[in-house]
C-alpha cells in the first residue's frame, strides 16, 4: 500500500508566521488591587477573567549549543480544555525604536497526552510552575497579570510556594509578521499604566546567566 | 506868611523819660523805657483775675461784692459796668483764662472724686420721671427715626447677602468648565494627551471591530461676550466630533414592488427633524450620542455591504451609493439604505420613490439591525473567547477543540457562524412580508365571503422567523355544531405550514394564490361537514360522505365534497354536493308514493313498496329561506321531517 503523500516542503503561512509582540513589567502585591482596577477601566468592558495554569518547559538538547525549548501549558481551572504547546523564537533584532519585543511564535492546541508525547520525542522537562491571575483584553491586546508559584513535588500542583511577593504583568499581541503598528497601540496602553506599572521590553537572552 | 527873617523853630519832644539821675557833669541818665515784653508784663500784672466781668460765682468773700457794688456806683456814674477801664484790651483774655481755669478745676475735682472716692463718691441720681417728660409726638418721631436707621442697616446687609447668593447661583448656572468636565467624564471615556483632552465615542471597547477611531476633542467654550447676558443654554464645554460623524443618521429598511428602472436609484435622503433637546441633557451629550449613532449606522451599513458583495446568493444583491437592494421574493424589492443628514443641510427631502408610501419604513427591522450589531459586539467580548490556558490565542473555545479532536470540515463549518447580518435581515424581511400578506389574504377572504365565516386568531408571541395563526371556518349561529375545520398556520420565512384538525400537514409556498385557493377549498368542505354534523343533531342518518368526489364537473380549485343524509323515518333523503367553484347543489329524494304518475307494474304488487324513496328533485337553493347555508339546510330538514 502506498504511503499517503507527505509534502517535504516546509509549511509556510497560516499560523507559522505569527509574531508575538511583548512588553513585560511587574507590580508588588500591595499595588495589585489598584492595578486591576486600572486595567478594568482601560480595557474592554467584560467580566474580569481569572485563570490557574500549570506550565511545563521542555528542552531538547542537541549537539548544537542552544537547546530547543517548547512550553506546554494546561489550565487547572478548566481541566477539559486542550493543552497548549508554544514555541517562542529568538527576539527579532530590528530597529531599536520598536517599542515591544518581537519574536516568532507558534501556538498549537493539543490533546491531553502531550507530556508523554514530548517525552517519547526526546524532550526532557526542565522546570514547571503554576501561574494564577487575571486576564484582560483590549481589542487584540492581551494583558495577563500572574502570580507565579514553584512546584515543590514534581507533578503535584497542589503543593506550591510563591516565588516572590510581586506579580508579573505581560502585554502581548499576536499578529502576522510585518504589522508594526500594533507596537504603537501597545506603547500607548503602557503609557496609560504609568506610573503604577512600567512595561518595557526585556530581552530574555540578556537575562541568562 | 513871609516877610520876616526866618526864624528857626526847633521842636523837641517833651522828655517823657524819667530822669533817673543827673550826673555831676550834667548828663542825665534816663530810666530806660520799658521794652515791649516789660510793658506787657506790667500791664498783665494789673489784671485782676479774681474779678471777672461776667462772674456769677457766689464766692463768700465780700470783696468782689464790694467791688461789684463799687462797680455799680461807678455804673451809675459812668454808665458802663462791664469792664475795668484800665483792663479793656485784656478783658477777653482775662475772662477766657479765668473760665479755662474754672473748667480745669472742675474737671480735676470730678476726676479726683471718681478716682479716690475718699470724701465724695458718685451716686446715680434718681431721675424724676416727670422731670424729663418729653412730649409723645417727639418720642414717636425719635423711635421711628431710630427704627428707620436700624432697618436701613439690616436692608443693606440683606442686599449684600442676596447679591452674593445670586452670584453663586449665577456661577452654578454657568457651570464652570471643571464641573462640566467631571460630568462628561462620568458618562464618556476621556484621556489626556499632552495638553488636549481626547475622548472615545466608538464601540471598540464594547467589542466592535470597525476601524473608525471615533475620537472627539473637548475644548473650552471661550467665545462668550461677558458684557452681554449669558444665554440660557450656554455651556463652558464644547466637543469637537469628527466631521464624518456630523449630523444624524438612521438605517431605512423598506419593501416595495420592484422598481422599474435601476437608474432611478439615487441617494435616498430623508431628513428627519432633529429631536428637541430636552432641558436636562447637556448639548454635548446630545451631540456625542448623535455621533455615536452615526458611527453605529455606518458600521452596520459597512458590514451589510461587505456581505452583499462577498456572499454568493442566487439573486445577487446590488449595492448602489447608500443603498443595498436585494430581492427576497420575485417581484419584490428590499432596500436597505443609510440616511445620513449632516447638520449643515437644511433643504427639504427630495422627492424619492419612497415618499408616496411614508409608512413603508420597517422600523422593526431597523431596530433589529441595531440589536444584531450589538449582539455581534457582545459576542466578541464574551468570556467564551478568553483562552484557557492564558497563553493561548483568542478564539472561540469550541474552535480550539478542532485540532485536538480532529474535526472535519463540516464540523468546523457548523461551529462557525454561517449567517451574516445581511442574510439574517433578509430572512426577517421575508417573514414580515409573508406574514403581512397572509393576514391580508385572510382578511380579504373574510370580507368577501359571508358564508361560511372565517376567523383568524393570531398568536401574540412570535419569533423573528416564525409566526402562527389559527384559522377557524364556521357558520354563523352553528359554531358549536360545525367546528370541524380548524387550521393552524405556521408562517415561516418562505413557506406556510398548515396543520389540519384531522392531522393532515400541508406546506404552502409563498404564493398568495395558493393560500387563497386552499382556504376556499376548505370553506366548501366546511359546508359539507356542517351538513354531516347537522344531520347528527337533527336525527338524520348519514348515508354517504366524501371529501373528494370524483363525480360531476372538475373543479379548478381543490375538489368537490358531497354528503347524503336520510330522514329519520327514511322517507326523504338529501344529497349535497359542494365545490369551491361550482357552488352547492342540493337534491332531495322523495318517496315513491308522492309521485304523481307512478307506472303501474305487474311485478310490484305490494303497497309497502311505495314507501321507498324514488326520484330526485333539485332544490332552488338561492330561493330558500335562511341567512346561511346551514340554516337553510336545517329548515329543509325540518320541513322534510313530518310532525308525528
Amino acid at each position: 500500500m502506498e504511503a499517503p503523500p507527505v509534502t517535504v516542503m516546509p509549511v509556510t503561512g497560516g499560523t507559522i508566521n505569527m509574531m508575538e509582540y511583548l512588553l513585560q513589567g511587574s507590580v508588588l502585591d500591595q499595588a495589585l488591587d489598584s492595578l486591576l482596577h486600572r486595567l478594568r477601566g482601560l480595557c474592554d468592558s467584560m467580566e474580569p477573567e481569572t485563570f490557574t495554569d500549570h506550565e511545563l518547559v521542555y528542552l531538547l538538547k542537541g549537539q548544537q549549543g542552544n537547546p530547543f525549548i517548547l512550553r506546554a501549558r494546561r489550565s487547572l481551572s478548566h481541566p477539559n480544555t486542550p493543552w497548549h504547546l508554544r514555541y517562542l523564537g529568538q527576539p527579532e533584532v530590528g530597529d531599536k525604536s520598536r517599542h515591544a519585543l518581537v519574536r516568532n511564535c507558534v501556538d498549537v492546541a493539543t490533546s491531553h497526552n502531550l507530556p508523554e508525547f514530548l517525552n517519547e520525542m526526546g524532550f526532557r522537562m526542565d522546570h514547571e510552575f503554576v501561574a494564577t491571575g487575571h486576564m484582560f483584553r483590549k481589542g487584540a491586546m492581551k494583558i495577563v497579570v500572574s502570580k507565579l508559584s514553584r512546584i515543590l513535588v514534581p507533578g503535584n500542583t497542589e503543593n506550591t510556594e510563591r516565588l516572590s511577593l510581586s506579580c508579573l504583568v505581560e502585554l502581548s499581541v499576536l499578529a502576522p509578521a510585518g504589522q508594526d503598528t500594533v507596537s504603537e497601540d501597545m506603547r500607548s496602553l503602557a503609557e496609560q499604566l504609568k506610573p503604577l506599572l512600567h512595561l518595557e521590553k526585556i530581552d530574555p537572552s540578556k537575562q541568562r546567566h | 506868611m513871609s516877610g520876616g527873617p526866618a526864624v528857626r523853630v526847633s521842636i523837641e519832644s517833651s522828655c517823657e523819660k524819667q530822669v533817673q539821675e543827673v550826673a555831676l557833669d550834667g548828663t542825665e541818665t534816663y530810666v530806660p523805657p520799658l521794652s515791649m515784653s516789660q510793658n506787657l508784663a506790667k500791664l498783665a500784672q494789673r489784671i485782676d483775675f479774681s474779678q471777672g466781668s461776667d462772674s456769677e460765682e457766689d464766692s463768700a468773700e465780700g470783696e468782689p461784692r464790694d467791688r461789684e457794688w463799687g462797680k455799680q456806683e461807678q455804673e451809675e456814674e459812668e454808665g458802663t459796668v462791664k469792664f475795668q477801664p484800665s483792663l479793656w484790651p485784656w478783658d477777653s483774655v482775662r475772662n477766657n483764662l479765668r473760665s479755662a481755669l474754672t473748667e480745669m478745676c472742675v474737671l480735676y475735682d470730678v476726676l479726683s472724686v471718681v478716682k479716690e472716692k475718699k470724701y465724695m463718691a458718685l451716686d446715680p441720681v434718681s431721675q424724676d420721671p416727670t422731670a424729663g417728660k418729653t412730649p409723645q409726638v417727639f418720642q414717636l418721631i425719635s423711635k421711628k427715626k431710630s427704627l428707620a436707621i436700624a432697618a436701613q442697616l439690616l436692608l443693606k446687609g440683606g442686599e449684600k447677602l442676596t447679591k452674593s447668593v445670586a452670584e453663586n447661583q449665577e456661577n452654578r448656572r454657568q457651570r464652570d468648565f471643571n464641573s462640566e468636565l467631571l460630568r462628561l467624564r462620568s458618562q464618556w471615556k476621556l484621556r489626556k494627551v499632552g495638553d488636549k483632552i481626547l475622548g472615545d465615542l466608538s464601540y471598540r471597547s464594547a467589542g466592535s471591530l470597525f476601524p473608525h477611531h471615533g475620537a472627539f476633542e473637548v475644548i473650552k467654550n471661550t467665545d462668550i461676550d461677558l458684557d452681554k447676558k449669558i444665554p440660557e443654554d450656554y455651556c463652558p464645554l464644547d466637543v469637537l466630533i469628527p466631521s464624518d460623524l456630523d449630523g444624524s443618521a438612521y438605517i431605512k429598511v423598506s419593501i416595495q414592488k420592484q422598481a422599474p428602472d435601476i437608474g432611478d436609484l439615487g441617494t435616498v435622503n430623508l431628513f428627519r427633524r432633529p429631536q428637541k433637546n430636552k432641558g436636562s441633557t447637556q448639548p454635548w451629550h446630545v451631540k456625542l450620542e448623535a455621533a455615536q449613532n452615526v458611527l453605529l449606522c455606518k458600521e452596520i451599513f459597512a458590514q451589510l455591504s461587505r456581505e452583499a458583495v462577498q456572499i454568493k446568493s442566487q439573486i445577487p444583491h446590488i449595492v448602489v451609493k447608500n443603498q443595498i437592494i436585494s430581492q427576497p421574493f420575485p417581484g419584490l424589492q428590499l432596500s436597505i439604505s443609510l440616511c445620513h443628514s449632516t447638520s449643515g443641510e437644511k433643504k427639504s427631502s427630495r422627492a424619492s420613490p419612497e415618499k408616496s408610501k411614508p409608512d413603508n419604513h420597517l422600523y422593526v427591522l431597523e431596530h433589529n439591525l441595531h440589536q444584531m450589531m450589538r449582539e455581534f459586539h457582545k459576542q466578541q467580548l464574551s468570556s467564551v473567547v478568553m483562552p484557557h490556558p492564558a497563553t493561548a490565542p483568542f478564539g472561540h473555545k469550541r474552535l480550539r477543540l478542532a485540532g485536538p479532536l480532529a474535526y472535519d470540515k463540516t464540523e468546523i463549518s457548523n461551529l462557525q457562524q454561517s449567517e451574516g447580518l445581511l442574510e439574517k435581515i433578509i430572512k426577517q424581511a421575508k417573514h414580515i412580508f409573508l406574514r403581512s400578506r397572509t393576514a391580508r389574504t385572510i382578511d380579504s377572504l373574510a370580507s368577501r365571503i359571508e358564508d361560511p365565516q372565517i376567523q383568524a386568531h393570531w398568536s401574540n408571541i412570535n419569533d423573528v422567523y416564525e409566526s402562527s395563526v389559527k384559522v377557524l371556518i364556521t357558520s354563523q349561529g352553528y359554531e358549536q355544531i360545525c367546528k370541524s375545520i380548524q387550521l393552524q398556520l405556521n408562517i415561516g420565512v418562505e413557506q406556510i405550514r398548515v396543520v389540519h384538525r384531522d392531522g393532515r400537514v400541508i406546506t404552502l409556498s409563498h404564493q398568495e394564490q395558493e393560500l387563497q385557493d386552499f382556504l376556499l377549498s376548505q370553506m366548501s368542505q366546511h359546508q359539507v361537514h356542517a351538513v354531516q354534523q347537522l344531520a347528527k343533531v337533527m336525527g338524520w342518518h348519514v348515508l354517504s360522505f366524501s371529501n373528494h368526489v370524483g363525480l360531476g364537473p372538475v373543479e379548478s380549485i381543490g375538489n368537490a365534497s358531497a354528503v347524503t343524509v336520510a330522514s329519520p323515518n327514511g322517507e326523504y333523503a338529501i344529497s349535497v354536493r359542494n365545490g369551491p367553484e361550482s357552488g352547492c347543489k342540493v337534491l332531495v329524494q322523495f318517496p315513491r308514493s308522492q309521485i304523481k304518475e307512478l307506472p303501474k307494474s305487474d311485478i310490484i304488487q305490494d303497497a309497502k313498496w311505495s314507501h321507498l324513496r324514488g326520484p330526485y328533485k333539485e332544490v332552488h337553493w338561492s330561493k330558500m329561506e335562511g341567512r346561511n347555508f346551514v340554516y337553510k339546510m336545517e329548515l329543509l330538514m325540518a320541513a322534510l321531517t313530518p310532525c308525528p
